[in-house]
């Protein structure tokens, strides 16, 4: 029966639309507080060292210089991380990739830091380096970390399910490729920042783009030997996070900075340059596959082997590795499987979480499989991946169990069934001349929260103010995705008011109540849940309080209606303002928990420490029409359709802003982003020669959503900020190769590539 | 920090150069500043050349357009002796950069700064436009192969500015196009480009050709050998598969991050093939 709404699945205009557009939403890097300081990092510049001496003297000297600190400043254990902490604050001995920190200048304005920063003298004795996972990986390559069991490899984990890869050889039809997909930047407009400032009582406060204050607290104290509930985070809305600004970026610099700015407030806020040379990439990674079926088209088994380069230092190499582990076989049905993943240590540019989370890596490999399978079986791409979609209760090649909601074959129907997927032949025939037009589709999947081995937790605080309005105390980052909204929706349509009677309040540590990252499709999913319990029992609450002051005898026949508590049968009401009045704040005030349910596969997998398996997944089929350039090899993308399963949606515009945003971040990524580096330098560290696309590159873009409830979501939905993501590559690679002939298992499909890789037959057409 | 000049008329500012030999002339700043910032900041003396008027302003003089150097890439393209009476220009003004550089940048600093990759300067090459340079001595004109020695370097004196871009008016060229081959949409640097100016006789045959390209030399390339194996043919496929050959071997394309020399080579001949599209239509 469907279920009655006021609010939900209506369109309503995010809350930070307005202050956004009228350039009053105070981001951090807005924060200039009287008196700051500057604070820099002096970085390494070459990509493996031995530190000799640091030479602060010359720099220390310049008029304007506060303090210049090193490692023998850092009172800590000097070591950041979110699950392995092996990245230090200020390098002491050792420096592993260019961007590494090995001073921290505090100088009164930014000239003065810039040249404080260049006067720093780095006495460092390089030391042959390893810039790939392959050379990472042979015998007596040098070590990026020493003294470790597994030398480079940061980690070793492996799937089985069935009977393995051995079955392949039973397969009459058996597909192998090899693809490679490059390091991406997050690219957001605002880059890492953030101010600090130690107060008189010894409380350092904070204010940082960051997607996980309350995590940060933890990092920081302990890197530098704090007491977490001493640090105060306050994370305004950021000018985009992407995964990048997960785990430490300023915090433990700038907190360093302020323990030694004599009370002052200090400012860091990195260039452009810096973001690229010292920020977390997405890892590039190499993918070997086989995939082996029956003669219908039913897939039988999976052989996979997953490299992935981590750069320096780990970060969340090993859970981005097992989330891309975990959907290696795509969102199909597998019986057997052998699923190898090895996450490498190199002098690289730090790898990290990024939007997609190793599935995107794997999604081009599994979907550029399918495609080649249905090319040798004869069979239509999208029929094919139908045929072997997994439903309720399928398993797919990773062993976990498919419990929640499986929207993946109502994905694949919905794709078909949208004109332009019957039209595409037509279109491809109506081709300008020199054009090439193909039409390409891809399935994607993605696990939604943390999986097993951390709870995925968070925790609401709603309030009636005094005034009879209300206040949400959000506690998970909004990066741009629109989860402060989607709660400010939630908490209305739970206690039937208007949005616009609540207020929200950002994350803030001295307020808000501890709760997990803004990340992993997680965050409106987990504290969305957290709300509705809180709304209820403030609602209850209310309800009572209403009672008292309706003389009613109990609370049967209240209800809680807009701005008042209302007696239905009498019609008589107490406005929320004057109930409001009569309560002390925290009778105002509710809180509730909510931890995400796991999955209770127990599964071959092994090696991993945390993030295998999941219980919810996101689903998503779409279809790329693009056009290809004979003269040049450029590629256009001039359509994108795209048919997701995330739950019941909450606020169509919002879910259209993720859709169409993950899929032009997947089209970056799959046509020109793609971090260049020699030797670990990278050669495009601006964002005139590292390309992300414009908003005239940004095709037109179908968002459906098909129909579904996700029974533990917060009026049914969940996470879908990724899973778009995933399938574009795959969608604009099979798109190519069906424009052109040009097969291309290196992401990104560069012009020069697409020129190059198209078949003879094709190429004496000009 | 650096001083801002803000001189008001050309007399003013050539007194201000000279006075400031070390002074960098800014007009939309849009090369100037991102440039400035790999070198640690703007030279002491900045002068601006927004509020000379002398500098601005379209004119139409006899059988030429004179077009102040300071005139930003919108006012030109709003401009319909540009917009329809110069297409080839057009055609690169409206894929240079984006709306909001389109605004600020200049045609003078598009030429003043030299790039092989400078966007305007194929169609001005194909214009056979000159430059008006201005010095307390007095002005000279030169031509666009005269004015610009190779990347980043003019023949402009240490005096001297650039006032004016003389664009002789084409008559007959039926068929003009620029192209250019970024690495995505908006904001990108020619990869490789063309500009092309066909005059057609009366049977459709090429009785002058002109071609330039961008981003496959230091400096913008001319072929006569292609341009000689157009004329007297039609331009169809085979005509300028013929002239994109003498193309390729004109060229001088280098390697760098955005694409190789072969790649650069390979599409400065294919670029010709478009032609054939437009011809026939
Ligand atoms: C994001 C971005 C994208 C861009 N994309 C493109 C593109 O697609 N194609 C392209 O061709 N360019 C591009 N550019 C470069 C730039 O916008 C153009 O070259 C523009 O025309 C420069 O004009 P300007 O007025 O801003 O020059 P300025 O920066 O003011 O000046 C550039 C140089 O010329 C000198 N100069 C300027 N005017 C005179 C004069 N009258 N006399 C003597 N010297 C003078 C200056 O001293 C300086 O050395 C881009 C720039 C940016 C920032």
């Amino acid at each position: 029966m469907p279920q009655e709404f006021s609010q939900i699945d209506r369109r309503h205009p995010r809350n930070d639309a307005l202050p956004k557009a009228l350039g009053l939403e105070r981001f951090a890097a807005d924060h200039y507080p009287e008196g700051l300081l500057w604070a820099g990092a002096r970085r390494a510049g070459i990509p493996h060292a031995r530190i000799r001496t640091v030479d602060v003297s010359a720099a220390a000297a310049l008029p304007g210089v506060v303090r210049v600190l090193t490692r023998a400043d850092v009172a800590g254990s000097n070591l950041q991380g979110i699950v392995h902490k092996d990245q230090p604050v200020l390098a002491g001995d050792k420096v592993r990739h260019c961007g590494d920190a090995v001073a921290l200048v505090l100088a009164v304005d930014r000239e003065t830091l810039a040249r404080a920063l260049s006067l720093v003298r780095l006495d460092l004795e390089p030391l042959p380096g390893v810039f790939d996972p392959a050379q990472a990986l042979k015998k007596g390559a040098p070590l990026v970390h020493e003294g470790r069991r597994g030398g480079n490899v940061l980690v070793r984990a492996s799937i089985r399910t069935g009977r393995g890869a051995a079955v392949l050889r039973e397969c009459p039809v058996v597909v192998r490729g090899t693809f490679s997909t490059p390091m991406q930047a997050h690219a957001f407009i605002e880059t890492e920042n953030g101010t600090a400032r130690l107060l008189p009582d010894g409380t350092l406060e904070m204010t940082v783009s960051t997607q996980a204050p309350f995590r940060d607290r933890f990092e920081i104290a302990q890197a530098l030997g704090l007491d977490p509930m001493r640090i105060r985070v306050v994370a305004p809305y950021l000018g985009g996070g992407f995964g990048g600004k997960d785990g430490a970026t300023v915090q433990c610099l700038l907190a360093l900075a302020a323990l030694h700015a004599g009370g002052r407030p200090v400012k860091m806020w990195w260039e452009r340059e810096e973001s690229m040379l010292a920020g977390y990439k997405r890892h590039a990674a190499r993918l070997t596959y086989a995939l082996g079926a029956d003669r219908d088209g039913t897939l039988r088994a999976l052989s996979c082997r997953i490299v992935m380069d981590s750069g320096a230092y780990a970060h969340l190499g090993g859970e981005v590795m097992a989330l891309g582990m975990e959907s290696a076989g795509g969102p199909y049905r597998i019986p057997h499987a052998d699923i190898r993943g090895l996450c490498v240590y190199t002098n690289n540019p730090v790898a990290g979480a990024f939007r997609g989370f190793g599935a995107a890596q794997t999604a081009f490999a599994a979907e550029r499989m399918m495609d080649r399978l249905a090319e040798k079986l004869g069979m239509d791409p999208l029929e094919l991946r139908l045929r072997n979609a997994l439903r309720r209760g399928d398993r797919n090649a990773a062993g976990v169990t498919m419990t929640a909601s499986t929207g993946m074959a109502a994905c694949l129907e919905a794709l078909r069934a949208h004109p332009a997927y019957a039209a595409r032949e037509a279109w491809k025939r109506a081709a300008p001349p020199h054009a090439r037009r193909g039409a390409g589709v891809a399935a994607a999947c993605i696990g939604v929260g943390y999986g097993r081995g951390l709870p995925d937790a968070a925790t609401a605080r709603i309030e009636l103010t005094e005034t009879g309005t209300f206040r949400i105390f959000n506690a998970v980052p909004d990066m741009g995705q629109g989860n402060a909204s989607a709660f400010a929706l939630i908490a209305a349509e739970a206690l039937g008011q208007s949005p616009a009677s609540f207020e929200l309040v950002q994350p803030d540590t001295a307020c808000c109540l501890p709760s997990g990252s803004s990340s992993a499709g997680r965050t409106t999913y987990t504290y969305g849940n957290a709300l509705v319990r809180a709304c209820g029992a403030l609602r209850d609450r209310l309800l009572v309080r209403g009672a008292m002051a309706l003389l009613a005898d109990d609370t049967a026949d209240l209800t809680l209606a807009p701005g008042a508590v209302r007696h239905v049968k009498s019609g008589r009401a107490v406005p929320l303002a004057l109930l409001a009045r009569m309560m002390i704040l925290e009778d105002r005030t509710a809180t509730a928990e909510f931890v995400m349910p796991v999955t209770p596969d127990a599964t071959g997998g092994k090696g991993f420490v945390i993030g295998f398996p999941h219980l919810l997944f996101a689903y998503a089929a779409v279809l790329a029409l693009s056009e290809v350039d004979e003269l040049t090899g450029a590629v256009r993308v001039r359509r994108f359709v795209s048919a997701t399963d995330g739950g019941r949606v909450l606020n169509p515009q919002g879910f259209e802003q993720q859709v169409a945003g993950a899929l032009i971040q997947g089209m970056g990524w799959a046509l020109s982003e793609d971090v260049l580096t020699r030797e670990g330098r990278i050669l495009n560290p601006d964002l005139s020669t590292y390309l992300v696309p414009t908003a005239a590159d940004a095709p037109e873009v179908d968002c459906l959503a098909v129909d579904s409830v996700e029974e533990t979501g917060p009026f049914g939905m969940k996470g879908i900020g990724e899973v778009n993501l995933n399938a574009a590559l795959p969608s604009i690679g099979a798109a190519v190769q069906d424009a052109c002939g040009a097969r291309l298992d290196a992401a990104p499909l560069t012009p020069e590539k697409v020129l190059g890789a198209r078949p003879r037959r094709a190429r004496r057409t000009p | 920090m650096s001083r801002v000049h803000a001189p008001r008329g050309l007399a003013e500012l050539l007194a201000l150069r000279a006075d400031l030999p070390g002074a960098a002339l800014m007009a939309g700043g849009t090369d100037l500043v991102p440039r400035s910032r790999a070198r640690g900041g703007l030279p002491e003396d900045v002068i601006l050349l927004q509020d000379v008027p002398e500098l601005h302003g379209i004119t139409s003089g006899k059988g030429l357009l004179r077009i102040g150097a300071a005139a930003t890439h919108a006012a030109l393209l709003a401009d319909p002796r540009v917009g329809r009476g110069l297409p080839v220009l057009a055609r690169a003004l409206a894929c240079l950069a984006s709306p909001a550089i389109r605004n600020m940048g200049s045609i003078g600093g598009n030429i003043c700064t030299a790039s092989p990759a400078g966007d305007t300067l194929p169609p001005l090459h194909v214009l056979e436009a000159r430059v008006e340079l201005a010095g307390r001595e007095g002005v000279r004109e030169l031509s666009l192969a005269e004015f610009i020695l190779g990347p980043g370097r003019t023949a402009l004196g240490p005096g001297e500015v650039l006032c004016a871009v003389l664009v002789p008016r084409p008559e007959g060229f039926s068929l003009q196009h620029f192209e250019k081959v970024g690495l995505r949409g908006a904001m990108a640097i020619a990869v490789v480009s063309l500009a092309a100016m066909l005059r057609l006789d009366g049977r459709g045959r090429v009785a002058e050709a002109r071609l330039a390209w961008g981003s496959a030399g230091p400096a913008v390339v001319r072929c006569p050998a292609a341009e000689a194996a157009l004329l007297g043919r039609r331009p169809t496929l085979s005509a300028l598969r013929a002239a994109a050959r003498h193309a390729r071997a004109a060229v001088r394309p280098i390697d760098d991050l955005r694409a190789s020399a072969a790649y650069r080579r390979e599409v400065a001949g294919n670029l010709l093939l478009r032609l054939a599209d437009l011809s026939s239509r």
